[in-house]
């Protein structure tokens, strides 16, 4: 049994179910980041797990203890939450202090609780502030010196990076990893970036119709998504999509992009005569301003995303498909529209189930 | 379509204390895309909204090709403007709405039904076309008026936050066709944006603003390699540049921790337009997180060190490495195999060409680095 074990976790509002029958371990130490599209639920799970709201069904257990009768403030959890939700009348010091001031802890290892989380996330020099005098980055950190200082053994974060500003989020995305470490948390961070999920998560579980669609590795979620839905959440620009039908003939398995044919590996042959969909992301699409023997297609446009080029290229039949390359090449001073031909990376490429959308 | 200059514009709302724009001079080219880039409240919307004629001109002149607009009123500039909050009438339909500036304009009936399929395709809203906005997403609704404004052959056009709302799986679809009709049509066109993503994947040059000011109007290589101040270098950059404070020691540069204390040396020729910097002057060094090198065994001409790894994110097509050199908190950005497991050491390799030096006090670049290459607009 994990340390953080939940079972068949049910939650419906009047007919709606929200989370429907989830069940996830989580081990001691883990970060866990749950990502899901807006309205997904994300903040229901949390809210369940910490006991702010009871569940239809369901067991959650901690370290082996039963949790779902107990009160939130005897869980030994620790939230955070993505409006701060700050004491405005208390000082910054005793906003972090509150949760420790019901538990009967001696005032001087309170201060002494309360300045250590302070220090650890640099607003060691504000804590005499009101909330109003705190910059956005520091009421973050407030909110999140709150959660940690009762050093509870499970903390749950809310979205806590989304309403502040790049330049903080980035600092605290680089941050928060090491300070929680530190404290041994275990963590389930909840956001609706997937770029977040994968920078912060030792494992990510992505939250559809109500339960983890898939929950494994950064890399594993990103280079074998379990579903075309999955996969769909992944990356940007967005994975490419196309419907295609390979078939089996002299020369191999082969199946048409954009009018062109395209020759299958040959441990693709079980996909001979099967509509199925075709997913390749852009970086491993490659684009040539030379003629070759690769697709021929325009490239529309080119938009720079995060140092990288994203290319939009149209071709027969009304494709369109996203190639991605570093910045730094020829093509960093290309505008407009120009020929251009394309091979496919088909190492990296997915098949889908036209049906179900299960990655085949 | 045509060339659009700000000389000196200036716009004070009655009682407020502060100029919302001061003195923003901008001359954007025949056919090019251009970005205003900002917080909320730096400016950027009223001036938008002073070249479509919606504000008054306190100050300056505003010229659409050889026209001074400041006295004329918004349907006498020949603008098509998106507007944030769509502003769509409600009554008609979304096919109607869209065609609505190319009835006043007397386009043939024929022509305008094509070219109202056309971007409707174009945007993924054929499907809505005989629907009234109140009835479809907000989404939805700010791809009609995008598409209002787009169909329309305008001397200017003026988008305001054009991609705020749209779902995130359309977001680089769209930007990458829109990207590619403004060029087709050869459109001036200027975009209001507080996302620093949408400004780099569709202007040609991008106008940062903070506080009524312009910043630095440059091409996005430009901002994020060559940032004019350490406002821009902070506010640019996924992530953002490394920002050092540092001070000149022996005409080399001493770089310092959190505590002040010298964190490591850096071998580069430190000079400014005014010459030599002088021993003991203050100073910011940044580094773009890109331009940081991590493989093994690579070295630089310039900088090269030793830090820990205290963070390792993977994002799929590149990895962000976080690592402490001394008391100093470094972020690379490499490849999508950089292997650097937390803890570990790893070379961290700086050339001197990497290198950005900004005047602590004023915040202003003291060496930009080298010159930029030419605008992608003749």
């Amino acid at each position: 049994m994990a340390f953080l074990e939940i079972t068949g976790l049910s939650k419906s509002f009047k007919d709606h179910k929200v989370i429907n029958d989830l069940s996830i371990g989580i081990e001691k130490g883990e970060f866990l980041a749950v990502f899901g599209p807006s309205g997904c639920g994300k903040t229901v799970f949390l809210r369940l797990i910490a006991g702010m709201m009871p569940a239809d069904s369901g067991e959650i257990d901690i370290d082996g203890q039963s949790v779902v009768d107990a009160n939130p403030e005897d869980r030994d959890i620790g939230m955070a939450f993505q409006n701060y939700a700050l004491y405005p009348h208390m000082t910054a010091f005793d906003n972090i202090a509150s949760p420790l001031r019901s538990r009967h802890v001696t005032a001087a290892e309170v201060d002494a609780r309360v300045k250590e989380t302070a220090r650890m996330l640099r607003i060691d020099h504000v804590l005499d502030h009101l909330p109003k005098a705190l910059s956005q980055g520091q009421k973050q950190r407030t909110a999140l010196a709150r959660s940690l200082v009762g050093r509870p053994s499970v903390v749950l974060l809310d979205d806590p990076l989304r309403n502040v500003d790049a330049k903080i989020r980035y600092e605290m995305r680089f941050e928060l990893p090491r300070v929680l470490r530190r404290y041994e948390s275990t963590v389930i961070y909840v956001t609706q970036d997937y770029k977040e999920a994968m920078a912060l998560g030792d494992r990510v579980a992505v939250l559809v119709d109500g339960a983890f669609g898939q929950a494994a590795a950064p890399h594993e979620i990103y280079d074998s998504p379990s579903t075309i839905r999955i996969a769909r959440l992944f990356g940007d620009p967005p994975i490419n999509l196309l419907p295609v039908r390979p078939i089996t003939g002299a020369a191999g398995t082969e199946m048409s992009v954009a009018g062109s044919t395209v020759r299958l590996p040959a441990d693709r042959a079980a996909l001979s005569g099967r509509e199925c969909m075709f997913g390749i992301r852009s970086e491993n699409v490659v684009v040539s301003l030379e003629p070759n023997n690769g697709i021929p297609m325009t490239l529309d446009a080119i938009t720079p995303v995060n140092n990288r080029l994203v290319m939009l290229l149209g071709g027969n039949e009304g494709t369109e498909l996203f190639a991605s390359c570093p910045q730094g090449g020829p093509m960093d001073r290309l505008r407009g529209r120009h020929n251009a031909w394309i091979t496919l990376d088909l190492a990296h490429a997915h098949f889908f189930d036209n049906g179900n959308g299960a990655r085949i | 379509m045509s060339t659009l200059y700000l000389d000196n514009v200036s716009k004070v709302y009655d009682g407020a204390p502060d100029r919302a724009v001061d003195s923003l001079s901008m001359h954007i080219e025949d056919g090019e895309i251009v970005a205003l880039l900002g917080s909320s409240g730096c400016g950027k919307t009223t001036s938008l909204r002073m070249v479509a004629g919606l504000e008054s001109i306190t100050d300056g002149e505003i010229r659409v090709g050889n026209r001074v607009v400041n006295a004329l009123r918004p349907a006498q500039r020949n603008v098509a403007m998106a507007f944030e909050t769509y502003a769509l009438y409600p009554p008609l339909r979304v096919r109607e709405n869209i065609a609505f500036g190319l009835l006043r304009d007397r386009v043939p009936s024929g022509e305008i039904e094509k070219r109202v399929k056309q971007i409707a395709a174009m945007l993924e809203i054929t499907d809505l076309l005989d629907r009234y906005p109140p009835s479809i997403s907000g989404g939805a609704q700010q791809r009609v008026s995008l598409a209002r404004a787009l169909i329309r052959n305008a001397a200017v056009h003026l988008l305001d936050e054009p991609m705020s709302q749209l779902e995130p799986q359309l977001r680089a679809l769209l930007r990458a066709r829109i990207k590619d009709y403004i060029i087709a049509h050869k459109m001036t066109t200027v975009v209001v944006t507080h996302d620093q993503t949408e400004a780099i994947a569709l202007a040609d040059r991008i106008a940062v603003m903070e506080k009524g000011l312009l910043q630095q109007f440059a091409t996005p290589h430009d901002l994020q390699d060559r940032p004019a101040n350490l406002f821009v270098a902070s506010f640019i950059g996924e992530p953002p540049m490394n920002l050092f404070p540092a001070v000149v020691q022996d005409g080399g540069i001493a770089v310092l921790n959190d505590r002040q204390e010298v964190a490591f040396h850096m071998s580069v020729a430190v000079s400014g337009a005014s010459g030599k910097l002088g021993d003991g002057k203050r100073i910011v060094v940044g580094v773009r997180p890109h331009r940081i090198g991590l493989a093994p065994g690579e070295r630089a001409e310039g900088t090269n060190l030793v830090g820990e790894v205290t963070s390792n994110h993977w994002l799929g097509d590149q990895c962000q490495v976080g690592f402490q050199v001394r008391g100093c908190h470094v972020i690379a950005v490499g490849g999508r195999d950089v292997h650097a497991p937390m803890g570990s050491q790893v070379p961290v390799a700086i050339s001197g060409e990497a290198v950005r030096i900004f005047d602590a006090e004023s915040g202003v670049a003291i060496d930009q680095g080298p010159e930029p290459a030419a605008s992608l607009v003749a």
